[in-house]
Protein backbone atom coordinates (compact mmCIF):
# COMPACT_ATOMS: atom_id res chain seq x y z
CA UNK A 1 0.00 0.00 0.00
CA UNK A 2 1.18 3.52 -0.78
CA UNK A 3 2.91 5.88 -0.41
CA UNK A 4 5.49 4.02 -2.42
CA UNK A 5 8.70 5.70 -1.24
CA UNK A 6 8.11 5.60 2.51
CA UNK A 7 7.15 1.94 2.38
CA UNK A 8 10.25 1.26 0.30
CA UNK A 9 8.26 -0.25 -2.54
CA UNK A 10 10.26 1.95 -4.90
CA UNK A 11 13.70 3.36 -4.20
CA UNK A 12 14.58 7.02 -3.73
CA UNK A 13 16.20 7.01 -7.18
CA UNK A 14 13.11 5.61 -8.89
CA UNK A 15 11.21 8.31 -7.07
CA UNK A 16 13.46 10.98 -8.61
CA UNK A 17 12.99 9.44 -12.05
CA UNK A 18 9.22 9.49 -11.61
CA UNK A 19 9.41 13.08 -10.34
CA UNK A 20 11.42 13.98 -13.46
CA UNK A 21 8.82 12.45 -15.78
CA UNK A 22 5.93 14.01 -13.86
CA UNK A 23 7.78 17.34 -13.98
CA UNK A 24 8.04 17.16 -17.76
CA UNK A 25 4.36 16.32 -18.02
CA UNK A 26 3.53 19.21 -15.68
CA UNK A 27 5.57 21.63 -17.79
CA UNK A 28 3.88 20.39 -20.93
CA UNK A 29 0.41 20.85 -19.45
CA UNK A 30 1.32 24.35 -18.24
CA UNK A 31 2.63 25.34 -21.66
CA UNK A 32 -0.31 23.87 -23.56
CA UNK A 33 -2.75 25.66 -21.22
CA UNK A 34 -1.06 28.91 -22.20
CA UNK A 35 0.67 29.42 -18.86
CA UNK A 36 3.87 30.66 -20.44
CA UNK A 37 2.20 33.97 -21.25
CA UNK A 38 2.47 36.50 -18.44
CA UNK A 39 -0.48 38.46 -19.85
CA UNK A 40 -2.67 35.39 -19.63
CA UNK A 41 -1.50 34.70 -16.08
CA UNK A 42 -2.00 38.28 -14.95
CA UNK A 43 -5.53 38.12 -16.43
CA UNK A 44 -6.76 36.46 -13.26
CA UNK A 45 -6.14 39.68 -11.35
CA UNK A 46 -8.09 41.78 -13.86
CA UNK A 47 -10.81 39.29 -14.72
CA UNK A 48 -10.27 39.00 -18.48
CA UNK A 49 -8.70 35.55 -18.32
CA UNK A 50 -9.30 33.14 -15.45
CA UNK A 51 -7.60 30.05 -16.83
CA UNK A 52 -5.13 30.05 -13.89
CA UNK A 53 -7.91 29.68 -11.37
CA UNK A 54 -9.66 27.02 -13.43
CA UNK A 55 -6.61 24.89 -14.18
CA UNK A 56 -5.16 24.94 -10.68
CA UNK A 57 -8.45 24.45 -8.87
CA UNK A 58 -9.44 21.61 -11.19
CA UNK A 59 -6.03 20.06 -10.57
CA UNK A 60 -6.33 20.42 -6.80
CA UNK A 61 -9.84 18.99 -6.68
CA UNK A 62 -9.01 16.06 -8.94
CA UNK A 63 -6.02 15.28 -6.77
CA UNK A 64 -8.05 15.63 -3.56
CA UNK A 65 -10.79 13.31 -4.83
CA UNK A 66 -8.21 10.81 -6.05
CA UNK A 67 -6.46 10.70 -2.68
CA UNK A 68 -9.72 10.49 -0.72
CA UNK A 69 -11.03 7.63 -2.85
CA UNK A 70 -7.71 5.79 -2.79
CA UNK A 71 -7.70 6.18 0.99
CA UNK A 72 -11.24 4.81 1.10
CA UNK A 73 -10.26 1.77 -0.97
CA UNK A 74 -7.23 1.20 1.26
CA UNK A 75 -4.74 1.78 -1.57
CA UNK A 76 -2.95 4.58 0.18
CA UNK A 77 -2.38 5.39 3.84
CA UNK A 78 -3.23 9.07 4.12
CA UNK A 79 -1.50 9.24 7.52
CA UNK A 80 1.80 8.67 5.75
CA UNK A 81 1.26 11.31 3.09
CA UNK A 82 3.49 14.32 3.64
CA UNK A 83 1.65 17.42 4.78
CA UNK A 84 3.54 20.69 4.73
CA UNK A 85 4.10 21.85 8.30
CA UNK A 86 2.40 25.16 9.04
CA UNK A 87 4.42 28.11 10.25
CA UNK A 88 1.66 30.70 10.36
CA UNK A 89 3.76 33.87 10.21
CA UNK A 90 5.95 32.74 7.35
CA UNK A 91 2.91 31.39 5.50
CA UNK A 92 1.25 34.82 5.62
CA UNK A 93 4.41 36.82 4.86
CA UNK A 94 5.42 34.37 2.13
CA UNK A 95 1.94 34.44 0.65
CA UNK A 96 1.99 38.23 0.42
CA UNK A 97 5.48 38.28 -1.12
CA UNK A 98 4.49 35.59 -3.59
CA UNK A 99 1.23 37.35 -4.52
CA UNK A 100 2.84 40.74 -5.02
CA UNK A 101 5.62 39.11 -7.07
CA UNK A 102 3.01 37.31 -9.18
CA UNK A 103 1.12 40.52 -10.00
CA UNK A 104 4.30 42.51 -10.66
CA UNK A 105 6.19 39.86 -12.58
CA UNK A 106 3.32 38.13 -14.31
CA UNK A 107 4.69 34.70 -13.47
CA UNK A 108 4.84 32.29 -10.60
CA UNK A 109 8.03 30.20 -10.22
CA UNK A 110 6.89 27.16 -12.24
CA UNK A 111 5.38 29.13 -15.10
CA UNK A 112 8.46 31.36 -15.38
CA UNK A 113 10.54 28.27 -16.23
CA UNK A 114 7.82 27.30 -18.69
CA UNK A 115 8.05 30.71 -20.35
CA UNK A 116 11.86 30.62 -20.35
CA UNK A 117 11.77 27.20 -21.99
CA UNK A 118 10.05 28.68 -25.04
CA UNK A 119 12.44 31.63 -25.09
CA UNK A 120 10.49 34.40 -23.39
CA UNK A 121 12.84 37.10 -22.18
CA UNK A 122 10.51 38.44 -19.47
CA UNK A 123 10.42 34.92 -17.99
CA UNK A 124 14.22 34.76 -17.97
CA UNK A 125 14.40 38.11 -16.17
CA UNK A 126 11.86 36.78 -13.68
CA UNK A 127 14.06 33.72 -13.05
CA UNK A 128 16.98 36.06 -12.46
CA UNK A 129 14.92 37.81 -9.80
CA UNK A 130 13.94 34.44 -8.37
CA UNK A 131 17.57 33.51 -7.82
CA UNK A 132 18.40 36.90 -6.30
CA UNK A 133 15.55 36.29 -3.88
CA UNK A 134 16.62 32.72 -3.09
CA UNK A 135 20.27 33.65 -2.46
CA UNK A 136 19.31 36.84 -0.65
CA UNK A 137 17.14 34.85 1.73
CA UNK A 138 19.71 32.10 2.19
CA UNK A 139 22.57 34.48 3.01
CA UNK A 140 20.51 36.58 5.42
CA UNK A 141 18.69 33.62 6.96
CA UNK A 142 19.96 34.61 10.42
CA UNK A 143 17.91 37.82 10.31
CA UNK A 144 14.71 36.02 9.44
CA UNK A 145 15.07 32.81 11.42
CA UNK A 146 12.82 33.93 14.29
CA UNK A 147 10.11 35.15 11.94
CA UNK A 148 10.53 32.09 9.73
CA UNK A 149 9.94 29.63 12.55
CA UNK A 150 7.28 31.63 14.41
CA UNK A 151 3.77 30.30 15.17
CA UNK A 152 4.44 26.65 14.42
CA UNK A 153 1.12 24.83 14.29
CA UNK A 154 2.20 21.32 13.37
CA UNK A 155 0.54 19.81 10.34
CA UNK A 156 -3.12 20.71 10.66
CA UNK A 157 -5.62 20.12 7.90
CA UNK A 158 -8.38 22.64 7.21
CA UNK A 159 -10.97 19.92 7.74
CA UNK A 160 -9.53 19.19 11.21
CA UNK A 161 -9.52 22.83 12.26
CA UNK A 162 -13.14 23.18 11.15
CA UNK A 163 -14.11 19.92 12.87
CA UNK A 164 -15.42 18.43 9.61
CA UNK A 165 -14.68 15.04 8.08
CA UNK A 166 -12.26 15.08 5.15
CA UNK A 167 -15.02 13.95 2.80
CA UNK A 168 -17.50 16.64 3.82
CA UNK A 169 -14.85 19.33 3.51
CA UNK A 170 -14.03 17.89 0.07
CA UNK A 171 -17.66 18.27 -1.02
CA UNK A 172 -17.77 21.86 0.24
CA UNK A 173 -14.55 22.65 -1.60
CA UNK A 174 -15.95 21.21 -4.83
CA UNK A 175 -19.06 23.36 -4.49
CA UNK A 176 -16.94 26.41 -3.73
CA UNK A 177 -14.76 25.72 -6.78
CA UNK A 178 -17.76 25.31 -9.09
CA UNK A 179 -19.20 28.61 -7.84
CA UNK A 180 -15.81 30.25 -8.44
CA UNK A 181 -15.63 28.83 -11.96
CA UNK A 182 -19.07 30.19 -12.66
CA UNK A 183 -18.12 33.63 -11.34
CA UNK A 184 -14.89 33.44 -13.36
CA UNK A 185 -16.76 32.76 -16.59
CA UNK A 186 -19.07 35.65 -15.84
CA UNK A 187 -16.03 37.90 -15.24
CA UNK A 188 -14.49 36.87 -18.53
CA UNK A 189 -17.63 38.01 -20.32
CA UNK A 190 -17.83 41.18 -18.30
CA UNK A 191 -14.21 42.30 -18.76
CA UNK A 192 -13.27 40.96 -22.20
CA UNK A 193 -10.00 41.95 -23.81
CA UNK A 194 -9.47 41.57 -27.51
CA UNK A 195 -5.81 40.78 -27.88
CA UNK A 196 -3.34 39.74 -25.17
CA UNK B 1 -22.28 19.66 -26.78
CA UNK B 2 -22.62 20.29 -23.07
CA UNK B 3 -20.80 23.28 -21.65
CA UNK B 4 -17.58 22.21 -19.94
CA UNK B 5 -18.53 23.75 -16.61
CA UNK B 6 -21.78 21.84 -16.50
CA UNK B 7 -20.02 18.61 -17.44
CA UNK B 8 -17.45 19.19 -14.70
CA UNK B 9 -20.22 19.82 -12.18
CA UNK B 10 -22.00 16.63 -13.24
CA UNK B 11 -18.88 14.57 -12.54
CA UNK B 12 -17.52 16.32 -9.46
CA UNK B 13 -20.68 16.84 -7.41
CA UNK B 14 -21.73 13.15 -7.29
CA UNK B 15 -18.17 12.13 -6.43
CA UNK B 16 -18.07 14.76 -3.69
CA UNK B 17 -21.37 13.52 -2.28
CA UNK B 18 -20.11 9.94 -2.24
CA UNK B 19 -16.88 10.83 -0.47
CA UNK B 20 -18.75 13.01 2.04
CA UNK B 21 -21.26 10.26 2.79
CA UNK B 22 -18.93 7.31 3.39
CA UNK B 23 -16.99 7.12 6.63
CA UNK B 24 -13.31 7.87 6.18
CA UNK B 25 -11.13 4.80 6.22
CA UNK B 26 -9.15 4.47 9.41
CA UNK B 27 -6.15 2.50 8.32
CA UNK B 28 -4.74 2.55 11.84
CA UNK B 29 -6.80 1.17 14.71
CA UNK B 30 -6.78 3.39 17.75
CA UNK B 31 -5.16 0.80 19.99
CA UNK B 32 -2.60 -1.64 18.63
CA UNK B 33 -3.31 -5.29 19.36
CA UNK B 34 -0.56 -7.29 21.13
CA UNK B 35 0.41 -8.85 17.78
CA UNK B 36 0.75 -5.46 16.14
CA UNK B 37 2.73 -4.15 19.06
CA UNK B 38 5.09 -7.13 18.84
CA UNK B 39 5.39 -6.50 15.13
CA UNK B 40 6.25 -2.87 15.73
CA UNK B 41 8.82 -3.73 18.37
CA UNK B 42 10.45 -6.27 16.08
CA UNK B 43 10.52 -3.96 13.10
CA UNK B 44 12.26 -1.38 15.32
CA UNK B 45 10.33 1.49 13.75
CA UNK B 46 10.21 3.27 17.10
CA UNK B 47 13.93 3.99 16.95
CA UNK B 48 15.21 7.35 15.75
CA UNK B 49 18.89 7.47 14.91
CA UNK B 50 21.11 9.91 16.85
CA UNK B 51 22.06 11.57 13.55
CA UNK B 52 18.47 12.60 12.88
CA UNK B 53 18.04 13.84 16.45
CA UNK B 54 21.34 15.78 16.34
CA UNK B 55 20.30 17.38 13.06
CA UNK B 56 16.95 18.41 14.54
CA UNK B 57 18.55 19.86 17.70
CA UNK B 58 21.03 21.91 15.69
CA UNK B 59 18.37 23.17 13.31
CA UNK B 60 16.16 24.03 16.31
CA UNK B 61 13.40 21.95 14.75
CA UNK B 62 10.31 22.95 16.75
CA UNK B 63 8.65 19.59 16.19
CA UNK B 64 11.24 17.77 18.31
CA UNK B 65 10.52 17.14 21.98
CA UNK B 66 13.22 15.20 23.80
CA UNK B 67 12.02 13.39 26.91
CA UNK B 68 14.54 12.14 29.44
CA UNK B 69 13.01 9.13 31.21
CA UNK B 70 15.87 8.70 33.69
CA UNK B 71 15.67 9.79 37.32
CA UNK B 72 15.68 13.47 38.24
CA UNK B 73 19.25 13.24 39.65
CA UNK B 74 20.61 11.83 36.44
CA UNK B 75 18.70 14.39 34.41
CA UNK B 76 20.20 17.24 36.41
CA UNK B 77 23.72 15.90 35.93
CA UNK B 78 23.45 15.70 32.16
CA UNK B 79 20.68 16.04 29.63
CA UNK B 80 20.36 16.73 25.94
CA UNK B 81 19.59 20.32 24.86
CA UNK B 82 15.90 21.16 25.24
CA UNK B 83 15.00 17.89 26.93
CA UNK B 84 12.36 17.65 29.64
CA UNK B 85 12.40 15.08 32.42
CA UNK B 86 9.62 12.53 32.94
CA UNK B 87 11.01 9.69 35.09
CA UNK B 88 9.83 6.39 33.64
CA UNK B 89 7.80 5.60 36.78
CA UNK B 90 5.65 8.69 36.16
CA UNK B 91 5.13 8.11 32.46
CA UNK B 92 1.47 7.10 32.84
CA UNK B 93 0.62 9.91 35.24
CA UNK B 94 -2.34 12.06 34.17
CA UNK B 95 -0.14 15.11 34.31
CA UNK B 96 1.80 14.11 31.20
CA UNK B 97 -1.02 12.61 29.13
CA UNK B 98 -1.48 15.77 27.09
CA UNK B 99 2.21 15.90 26.34
CA UNK B 100 2.49 12.28 25.26
CA UNK B 101 -0.83 11.93 23.43
CA UNK B 102 -0.72 14.55 20.69
CA UNK B 103 -0.09 14.70 16.99
CA UNK B 104 1.89 17.88 16.57
CA UNK B 105 5.32 17.18 17.95
CA UNK B 106 7.65 14.24 17.79
CA UNK B 107 8.49 12.96 21.26
CA UNK B 108 11.81 11.15 21.55
CA UNK B 109 12.38 9.16 24.75
CA UNK B 110 15.91 8.54 25.85
CA UNK B 111 17.65 6.84 28.75
CA UNK B 112 21.23 5.67 29.26
CA UNK B 113 20.68 2.55 27.20
CA UNK B 114 17.42 1.82 25.45
CA UNK B 115 15.69 -0.45 27.94
CA UNK B 116 14.00 2.22 30.07
CA UNK B 117 13.14 4.41 27.09
CA UNK B 118 11.72 1.43 25.25
CA UNK B 119 9.58 0.52 28.26
CA UNK B 120 8.21 4.06 28.34
CA UNK B 121 7.49 3.86 24.62
CA UNK B 122 5.73 0.49 25.00
CA UNK B 123 3.51 1.87 27.76
CA UNK B 124 2.44 4.87 25.68
CA UNK B 125 2.03 2.77 22.54
CA UNK B 126 -0.24 0.38 24.41
CA UNK B 127 -2.51 3.33 25.07
CA UNK B 128 -2.58 4.02 21.34
CA UNK B 129 -0.50 7.20 21.51
CA UNK B 130 1.36 7.99 18.31
CA UNK B 131 4.36 10.24 17.63
CA UNK B 132 6.49 8.79 20.41
CA UNK B 133 9.91 7.44 19.55
CA UNK B 134 13.07 6.13 21.18
CA UNK B 135 16.59 7.45 20.71
CA UNK B 136 18.49 4.57 19.16
CA UNK B 137 21.23 3.30 21.46
CA UNK B 138 20.37 5.80 24.20
CA UNK B 139 22.83 8.27 25.70
CA UNK B 140 25.65 5.72 25.69
CA UNK B 141 25.53 5.47 21.92
CA UNK B 142 24.98 9.23 21.67
CA UNK B 143 28.34 9.83 23.39
CA UNK B 144 29.99 7.29 21.18
CA UNK B 145 28.46 8.32 17.86
CA UNK B 146 27.85 12.05 18.09
CA UNK B 147 30.15 13.45 20.76
CA UNK B 148 33.18 11.23 20.07
CA UNK B 149 32.77 9.81 16.58
CA UNK B 150 35.46 7.42 15.40
CA UNK B 151 37.11 8.17 12.09
CA UNK B 152 36.27 5.41 9.61
CA UNK B 153 39.07 3.39 8.03
CA UNK B 154 40.33 4.84 4.77
CA UNK B 155 38.88 1.90 2.88
CA UNK B 156 35.33 2.80 3.91
CA UNK B 157 32.79 4.24 1.52
CA UNK B 158 32.22 7.95 0.94
CA UNK B 159 28.91 7.57 2.71
CA UNK B 160 30.67 6.50 5.90
CA UNK B 161 32.92 9.54 5.65
CA UNK B 162 29.98 11.88 5.05
CA UNK B 163 28.34 10.41 8.15
CA UNK B 164 31.57 10.90 10.11
CA UNK B 165 31.91 14.52 8.95
CA UNK B 166 28.33 15.21 9.96
CA UNK B 167 28.80 13.61 13.36
CA UNK B 168 32.03 15.46 13.99
CA UNK B 169 30.52 18.86 13.21
CA UNK B 170 27.31 18.01 15.06
CA UNK B 171 29.32 16.88 18.09
CA UNK B 172 31.27 20.11 17.95
CA UNK B 173 28.09 22.19 17.89
CA UNK B 174 26.59 20.18 20.74
CA UNK B 175 29.61 20.58 22.99
CA UNK B 176 31.30 17.24 22.39
CA UNK B 177 34.95 16.32 22.52
CA UNK B 178 35.33 16.21 18.76
CA UNK B 179 37.81 19.09 18.76
CA UNK B 180 39.90 18.33 21.82
CA UNK B 181 42.78 17.14 19.68
CA UNK B 182 43.50 20.73 18.81
CA UNK B 183 43.70 21.52 22.48
CA UNK B 184 41.90 24.82 22.86
CA UNK B 185 39.10 24.83 25.39
CA UNK B 186 37.39 27.96 24.16
CA UNK B 187 36.65 26.36 20.82
CA UNK B 188 33.52 24.96 22.31
CA UNK B 189 31.96 28.33 22.85
CA UNK B 190 32.93 29.54 19.41
CA UNK B 191 31.80 26.33 17.76
CA UNK B 192 30.12 27.17 14.50
CA UNK B 193 26.83 25.82 13.38
CA UNK B 194 27.90 23.00 11.12
CA UNK B 195 26.87 22.67 7.52
CA UNK B 196 24.86 19.53 7.46
CA UNK B 197 24.29 17.05 4.74
CA UNK B 198 22.01 14.61 6.52
CA UNK B 199 22.20 11.25 4.88
CA UNK B 200 19.55 9.61 6.99
CA UNK B 201 16.74 12.14 6.91
CA UNK B 202 14.59 12.09 3.85
CA UNK B 203 13.91 15.54 2.51
CA UNK B 204 10.49 15.74 1.04
CA UNK B 205 9.79 17.96 -1.90
CA UNK B 206 7.30 20.68 -1.29
CA UNK B 207 4.73 21.42 -3.95
CA UNK B 208 3.92 24.70 -5.64
CA UNK B 209 3.25 26.17 -8.99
Amino acid sequence: MGPLVINEIISENTNFLLAFLIGIAFGWVLESSGFSSSRKLAGIFYGYDTVVLKVFFTGAITCMLGLLFMGLFGWIDLDLVYVNPTYLTSAIVGGVVMGVGFIMGGFCPGTSFCGAAIGKIDAMVFIGGLFIGVYGFAFTYGWWEKLYLAKYLGEPKVSQSLGLSDGLFGLLLIMAALVMFWVAEWAEKKFPREEY
Amino acid sequence: MMRPLRLLALILIPMGIIIAAVPSNKTHPYQPSPEELLDEVNSRTQFISPDVVADMIINKDPSLQLIDVRSRDEFEKYSLPGAINIPSADILSEEYAGLLNQDIRMNVFYSNGTVTANAAWMATRQLGYANNFVLEGGLNYWFEAILNPEKPASTKSDEEFAKYDFRKSAGQALGGGGLTVQGADDQRSTAQKPVIKPAAKKKKAAGGC
